[in-house]
């Protein structure tokens, strides 16, 4: 049984008059509490696949099957009802929220359009979302440009889980976090997926964090999966062109006294 | 080793939403001249307001403490000339409509004194020591046409084209897929060792800063609490700050954090 499961999926663009494949005939499938990665260079599709499973844009082949139904045939009630199913969190929190809204704001949103909670409950909800993601319910009246990027990124993560997901769509989620707020966040979510069973798909260009949190890792190149297998075994011994490259860029930290 | 600057006891507060804040405060170390010294340190930690004091950049409300000593023939370094700066984004630092060969014979022949053909075929020069395919071509493309490694070469070609002392890079490679940024990187060190550069490498990242140092400041909360050799900082941190650092960065070699049973650890 899977989460999702994808079938030749691909998209194409034009780029200066001329075609090019963005996704080519990718498949790949999740399982429920399962973290399945995506890297590769830049270009090489993994934003466009996570925009695809999201349906925020339509693919031009391929099929999409999310919670054993036909993702794709989906529309109008059917498709809100199932989207609250499949969330997202992005690199740049202050860019994905209205920065003057309040953090209360941001999470009463979900729960109101979904709704999962009556207005006399959702102050209610709200409290424990914020004590979920480890934020003092305090902060709820605090507007998202006056909290550290790492609450934020909470808050998205709060945000995510408020309508009960079994997949979330990590797009370079903890890129851009401070290496000491990094490892808290990653803590976070994998303590997330052991209680309540979230699959992730964990977009990253970073095949350390990739190897530190993800079971299963997909090794993109123009669009086209170059390799895929276990995330440690594909990170210690690449078999792609592409993968051995990645390894070899990465910066080693080699300690001789750690 | 001989100082290229010395910088004493610096402070920098700018003011933020009306609020008076601390960039910088009481910094000293010295540059030598010829070394590659890597300022790390998080968001807020002032490492890119130390490089922007360095090359006269702060902006103009920005109220400074201490001094900054150059040891150069000129008085007073000119960014450009004796200082040549890489910003993170060069689609923000590259001139959208100007062709970007005419953006580098610019610098060439302001700083240089050169004739503008003589300033062009300083460009072609250029280009083809920072890599790009085709330089004659690449002269005549606009910033759009090129990829973002292409970009922060070509920004790379315009931060040297005076032959500066000093070479900063501000998260230069930040914004790059980690293969463009190990390439960027290459670039770097070859252009520092053949002119005799000095660089300063400002960074987030202590892996990629500790390939090219040789010698890493540790920034914090506008404080210096480390500056020591390479080699001493990663197997011998003296502050606990640097441990941490240190202990966060996720390696291919580090401890998954998640348990190979398929559940988190």
């Amino acid at each position: 049984m899977s989460v999702l499961a994808v079938s030749n999926l691909a998209k194409r663009y034009h780029r200066g008059g001329k075609p090019f494949a963005a996704v080519d005939d990718v498949s790949f499938e999740i399982g429920p509490a399962e973290t399945l990665a995506l890297a590769g260079p830049s270009g090489s599709g993994k934003s466009t696949i996570a925009r695809l499973v999201l349906r925020l844009i339509e693919p031009d082949a391929g099929r999409i099957d999310f919670e054993d139904s036909d993702f794709l045939a989906l529309s109008g009630a059917a498709l809100r009802a199932r989207r609250a199913r499949i969330q997202m969190v992005f690199q740049d929190p202050l860019a994905a929220f209205n920065p003057r809204a309040t953090v209360a704001r941001v999470l009463d949103d979900p729960l109101r359009i979904h709704g999962i909670a009556s207005r006399a409950e959702r102050p209610r909800r709200i409290a424990a979302l914020l004590e979920r993601v480890g934020l003092d319910a305090g902060l709820a009246a605090h507007a998202i440009h006056e909290i550290s990027g790492g609450q934020r990124q909470r808050v998205a993560i709060a945000r995510a889980i408020a309508t009960r997901p079994s997949l979330i769509v990590l797009d370079e989620a903890v890129s851009a976090l401070d290496v000491s707020v990094r490892g808290q966040i990653l803590e976070l979510l994998l303590d997330l997926q052991r209680r309540e069973r979230i699959a992730y798909l964990f977009i990253s260009h970073d095949l350390g964090v990739i190897r530190a949190v993800a079971h299963r890792v997909i090794i993109l190149d123009a669009g086209r999966i170059a390799e895929s297998g276990d995330a440690r075994a594909v990170v210690t011994n690449p078999q792609s062109a592409i993968g051995k490259a990645l390894v070899a860029a990465t910066p080693k930290l080699i300690r001789n006294r750690p | 080793m001989t100082a290229l600057l010395s910088i004493r006891d610096l402070s920098v507060r700018y003011r933020r939403d009306g609020v008076e804040a601390t960039a910088l405060k009481g910094v000293s170390l010295d540059v030598e001249a010829g070394e590659r010294l890597a300022i790390i340190g998080e968001s807020g930690s002032g490492k890119s307001t130390l490089a922007l004091a360095i090359a006269g950049l702060l902006a103009g409300d920005a109220k400074t403490g201490g001094r900054i000593e150059w040891f150069l023939p000129a008085s007073h370094p000119r960014l450009g000339r004796d200082i040549g700066f890489v910003f993170q984004d060069p689609s923000s630092s590259l001139d959208p409509v100007m062709p970007v060969g005419k953006q580098i014979a610019e610098v060439a022949r302001t700083h240089l004194e050169l004739t503008w053909p003589e300033a062009y075929a300083k460009a072609k020069t250029l280009l083809e020591r920072v890599r790009l395919p085709d330089p004659d071509s690449a002269l005549r493309a606009y910033p759009h046409q090129l990829s973002g490694g292409q970009k922060q070469r070509v920004a790379i070609a315009a931060a040297i084209a005076a032959a500066p002392k000093l070479l900063i890079a501000d998260e230069a490679t930040s914004a790059l897929d980690t293969i463009v940024q190990a390439e960027i990187v290459a670039l770097i060190r070859r252009l520092v060792a053949e002119d005799g550069m000095t660089l300063l490498f400002i960074s987030h990242d202590i892996a990629l800063a500790a390939t090219l140092a040789d010698r890493i400041a540790v920034l914090r909360h506008g404080e210096l609490v480390e500056l020591g050799e390479t080699g001493q900082i990663l197997d011998a941190p003296r502050h606990a700050y640097t441990r941490a650092l240190l202990d966060a960065h996720l390696g291919l070699d580090a401890k998954p954090l998640l348990d190979r049973q398929g559940t988190p650890a």
